[in-house]
């Protein structure tokens, strides 16, 4: 950093500095002879102070020193009478004297001043290192995004980076040596006092501040702040990065109140399944025992009058009768209906082969009398409530069993069809007296049927409760048809996970 | 045919006069009918089991069944099973629910509670006389009953 000079450069070596100091007399003393040849008197001493000026200047204090003493030497020697000799007599030697301790203040004088010019670059040096330094720093400061900012213990900014301008909207002009509370109109959580105190306690403090920025809106930031204490540890400045966590905050607050909403809409599902169950409950209890009261006293009177009145008569009891029998399966099957829906499934891995069986030896009653083909293809595991996925495949196997009764020979076929890589596809198909499929909308729908009652009995129930059995093992069902060319039914569900192991 | 001398006594809990009415109907019908005391809510019917209050000058014994319907007023069917089952003195009457609910939750709590059977009311009256019919002839008399139970 230090100017490149002669001076330096001569320091380096002691014998050129004293060279230095030896040449330079030499040429005064030179210079002197020849000027008194040409009659020039009294140059020596003015020329003999130039060299020891130049020696202490440019070889410093030592060969000036050597300087002066050559000088001495050489104007007594050569320009003091008696010339030629070292003698100096009385008259001449105040003149030597001065001469002497003239010298030797030159000396001084630079001497002392090549020390202070010395300390005064070895200061600046320092200090442009320092600044250096600083300014490094400071454009490290301004290489992140973080919004930060300086300012002293009167509240007065004295730094703002780029982070700082890009949030707030200041440029770092606009913002140096205004009062941070005035500029951002800080609101802050608890009293500032505490939050001071707080920094002067562990010198930080961080926590999450409202600001407003040079348009006018308002930022949340987590604001993090450190004291810069001088080196009596007097506090002298806050350093403050504010990060932008409004977005963070707005979700925040969205999310928190998703969660209310759904912890609400959870309470309101509650209650209601609660109000659901007691009205199953009801329907299991108080709707029944007036039916059961009807069909009592009906087949009471039945027996008590039937030899006395009418066949009509006769007819009509036997029509109460079978209406409360048909109305008491109503609500037993919209009870068993309503219980999935409310039941817990317990899932398990399910072999839907042995659950196919055991809905043949249910169905077995119905299937008495009848030619039937059964074709039971190779069946997979399916993961679910077994209990549940029985009443799929009896409810399936039952309509099949029910809807193929016109025909002389039935066929029934219980398979697994191809699905996707994720997916098994189970299907129960059936030659029967199919269905329109123009209203395949309304099959899996309660109470919805396709067949007058007195051609197919059946409350309408059965296709719904296996499209909720199915719904709640997270698959799908659906059904193709045509017209006296029989149906097919399917259902899918995810594969279990042990699938592929 | 049922031998009048060996009919227990049956005790039958039910608030609904229809039913009531059919019951005894369907008992009358095979000669069960004789010996029936119908109480119409849990506390008349804890009161007959303990002796007290309008059953305070009855005849002791205890019942040789009892018929118990789970709605009932004042003291409902539950509270009346827990109560004898935890009473050394009634815990061994056969206590035979029987309900218009076919509601798992009654039903595992009857169980819990150590009931000795639980009947559904069938809605068909064929069936239900049948129900009856059979419970009586089982529990009031091929059932030998615990000792300290009233028989005629």
């Amino acid at each position: 950093m230090a100017r490149p000079n002669l001076e330096l450069q001569i320091a380096r070596s002691p014998v050129l500095r004293y060279g230095f100091a030896v040449l330079s007399v030499s040429v005064a003393l030179g210079a002197s002879l020849l000027l008194e040849r040409f009659q020039f008197r009294n140059v020596a001493d003015p020329l003999f102070l130039f060299a020891i000026a130049i020696a202490v200047w440019y070889a410093g204090t030592g060969p000036a020193i050597l300087a002066v003493v050559l000088s001495g030497l050489a104007d007594t020697y050569f320009f003091i009478e008696p010339i030629y000799s070292l003698y100096i007599t009385r008259d001449d030697l105040p003149h030597f004297a001065i001469f002497i301790l003239f010298a030797s203040l030159l000396t001084g004088f630079a001497a002392v001043r090549r020390r202070v010019e010395r300390d005064l670059v070895q200061a600046r040096d320092d200090l442009q290192i320092e600044v250096a330094e600083r300014t490094q720093q400071a454009s490290l400061l301004n290489l992140t995004h973080d919004p930060i900012f300086v300012r002293d213990m009167s509240d007065v900014i004295t730094y703002w980076n780029r982070g700082a301008q890009e949030l707030f909207g200041w440029t770092d002009k606009e913002a140096m040596g205004r009062h941070s509370q005035e500029l951002l109109q800080t609101i802050f959580p608890t009293p500032l006092e505490d939050i001071h105190g707080e920094l002067l306690r562990t010198n930080r403090w961080e926590g999450e501040l409202k600001k407003t920025k040079a348009d006018g809106t308002q930022v949340v930031v987590a604001s993090r702040w450190s004291l810069r204490r001088d080196e009596q540890e007097r506090p002298v400045a806050i350093l403050e990065t504010n990060n932008d966590i409004t977005e963070r905050k707005r979700r925040e607050e969205e999310i928190q109140g998703l969660n209310q909403e759904l912890a609400k809409r959870s309470a309101d599902l509650e209650s209601i399944n609660k109000e659901l169950e007691a009205f199953a409950y009801s329907i299991s209890h108080d709707l029944r025992a007036p039916l059961r009261h009807m069909a009592g006293y009906t087949e009471l009177l039945q027996k008590k009058a039937s030899s006395v009145v009418d066949e009509k008569s006769n007819r009509y009891m036997a029509m109460i009768l079978e209406s409360a029998k048909r109305m008491g399966d109503l609500i037993d099957d919209l009870l068993a209906f309503s219980r999935i829906g409310r039941a817990e499934t317990q899932k398990t891995l399910v072999s839907l082969a042995q659950l196919a069986r055991e809905a043949l030896t249910e169905v077995r009653q119905d299937t008495e009398g009848r030619d039937i083909a059964w074709k039971i293809g190779a069946l997979p595991d399916f993961y679910g409530d077994r209990s549940m996925l029985r009443v799929v495949l009896v409810n399936l196997i039952a309509n099949a069993v029910k809807f193929t009764r016109p025909r002389l020979r039935a066929e029934i076929e219980i398979g697994c069809a191809e699905g996707s890589r994720d997916e098994l596809i189970v299907f129960v198909r059936d030659n029967g007296v199919g269905f329109d499929m123009k209203y395949v909308h309304k099959l899996f729908g309660v109470f919805q049927r396709l067949h007058q009652s007195d051609e197919f009995e059946g409350t309408g129930i059965g296709l719904a409760t296996v499209q909720r059995i199915i719904h709640r093992h997270g698959g799908k069902v659906w059904a193709e048809g045509l017209v006296d060319s029989g149906a097919t039914f399917y259902f899918s569900a995810p594969k279990p996970q042990g699938h592929l192991w | 045919m049922v031998t009048m001398n060996k009919l227990g006594r049956i005790l039958m809990v039910e608030d609904d006069p229809k039913d009531v009415e059919l019951t005894l109907t369907a008992l009358e019908e095979y000669n069960l009918a004789n010996e029936v005391i119908v109480t119409r809510d849990g506390e008349q019917a804890l009161d007959y089991l303990h002796c007290r209050g309008e059953y305070k000058t009855r005849s002791s014994g205890n019942p040789a069944v009892m018929l118990l319907d789970l709605k009932l007023p004042k003291v409902d069917g539950l509270e009346v099973l827990k109560q004898i089952k935890s009473d050394d003195e009634l815990r061994m009457i056969p206590v035979v629910v029987l309900t218009s609910s076919k509601e798992e939750k009654d039903m595992v709590a009857s169980y819990k509670l150590g009931v000795n059977a639980y009947v559904v009311k069938p809605v068909d009256f064929h069936e239900f006389v049948n129900a009856i019919k059979e419970l009586g002839v089982f529990w009031a008399v091929i059932n030998e009953p615990p000792p300290g139970s009233v028989r005629k």
